[in-house]
């Protein structure tokens, strides 16, 4: 009987410590873990769009609540302002728009000034490799450079590819809703950063 | 004394993945470049020390028949602080040794280390075993890297040493690769072994 006893709180106890040391060391590195994910796998998409900053794009990300999901989970935006001697001059965020085979996401860099598209990168997707996945290519991606934000973007306002229809109207897509939530949310997002 | 031969066992007479030949699955799988081989290795040694000190502190208070049991979550945690620490501060490492991070768990070595020495001898002790046998590992893993990363990609921790021209032998830095060169190594290790064991009975006799 004793026995039982010792080893049920010998182990009780070593787990509970465990536990908790283990919830000590995830506070501390959740932050860094975050920054590290988003460091390694946003920031060549956010170079990619925006240019001519002096200030770390991940590092002074904001979040904007834009809604909630179906749990009822509150969803952020995560915005990447680009800032130069401490004035936002440009934005990047993410963008999805339904393609050939699947969501297309795009990273979308906006001039807030001459309100237009500073670039755009092409950050997930599952189109066809060899034709939808040609939307990757740069010279599809560059001809988005430069377009106003005025109106939305249609597919002849760019060098939409032949033979992938449906991933360069996806691509647009996903601009348009980009814009659509820079719209919205613009003062938020110009204050924010 | 004592301390210094339990640390220095871990380089030659133990050294784990080719006298013990334990914990091959990581020995095999992340050598495919000499930086992955050393940072697992890493890895593995700071989870087995401080595994090891643990283990040995804890010896009397342990009951033996739930030991095993003990053993693991002690492990269990180490490794999960390492994944933490890990991704927040080296993501790379991270991402490039995977799977084989949460894996360094059911690792043979630090299990068979915390039954077979930590839980029966002293503290420092233990540290020096832990200690010796995790950096026995780490070179074991730097070198099988090493060598599989310059013949397989011509580079060495990313430089490139044999220059532009060399073509890479790719079959090296893929799973049979892995088990050609530990098998040569293994091999040359007993060789060399069996040399110093000649020479010392001849000395004797």
């Amino acid at each position: 009987m004793k026995d039982i006893l010792k080893m049920v709180v010998v182990l009780t106890l070593i787990c509970a410590v465990s536990g908790l040391t283990l919830a000590a060391v995830y506070d501390v590195t959740k932050g860094p873990i975050e920054y590290a994910r988003l460091k390694n796998v946003k920031e060549p998409a956010v170079k990619a769009v925006l240019s001519g900053y002096d200030n770390d794009p991940i590092k002074d990300r904001v979040q904007i609540p834009i809604g909630t999901d179906k749990k009822g989970k509150p969803v952020n935006l995560v915005v990447f302002p680009a800032k130069k001697g401490g004035k936002t001059f440009a934005v990047a965020f993410e963008g999805a728009g339904s393609g050939y085979g699947g969501n297309i996401g795009v990273m979308v860099g906006f001039n807030l000034a001459d309100n237009n598209i500073s670039g755009i990168s092409i950050v997930g997707h599952s189109e066809t490799p060899g034709l939808g996945a040609r939307i990757t290519e740069t010279q599809f991606t560059d001809s988005f450079k430069g377009k106003s934000l005025a109106k939305e973007l249609t597919t002849d306002d760019i060098n939409a590819l032949s033979g992938a229809t449906l991933s360069s109207k996806g691509s647009v897509a996903a601009v348009n809703q980009a814009r659509g939530l820079l719209e919205k949310y613009r003062d938020k997002i110009v204050q924010g950063g | 004394m004592a301390v210094v031969k339990e640390f220095t066992k871990g380089f030659w007479d133990v050294l784990p993945p080719f006298r013990l030949v334990l914990g091959l699955c990581p020995v095999l799988a992340v050598t495919t470049s000499a930086e992955n081989g050393a940072g697992m290795g890493l890895a593995t040694t700071f989870v087995l020390v401080c595994s090891n000190v643990l283990v040995s502190l804890l010896r009397k208070i342990i009951p033996s028949k739930v030991r095993i049991a003990a053993y693991i979550v002690i492990i269990a945690s180490f490794v999960v602080m390492v994944e933490l620490l890990m991704q927040a501060y080296s993501y790379p490492l991270y991402q490039a040794l995977g799977i084989f991070i949460p894996l360094i768990v059911v690792n043979c070595i630090i299990l068979g280390r915390a039954e077979a020495f930590a839980g029966k001898n002293g503290v420092a002790a233990s540290a020096a075993d832990g200690l010796g046998i995790g950096l026995g590992f780490t070179i074991s893993l730097f070198v099988l890297g090493g060598i599989r990363e310059i013949i397989g990609n011509g580079t060495f921790l990313g430089l490139h040493v044999l220059g532009t021209g060399y073509e890479p032998f790719t079959f090296m830095v893929r799973a049979p690769g892995a088990f050609v060169s530990l098998g040569v190594m293994l091999a040359l290790i007993n060789w060399i072994s069996a040399r110093l064991e000649a020479r010392k009975r001849r000395n004797a006799s």
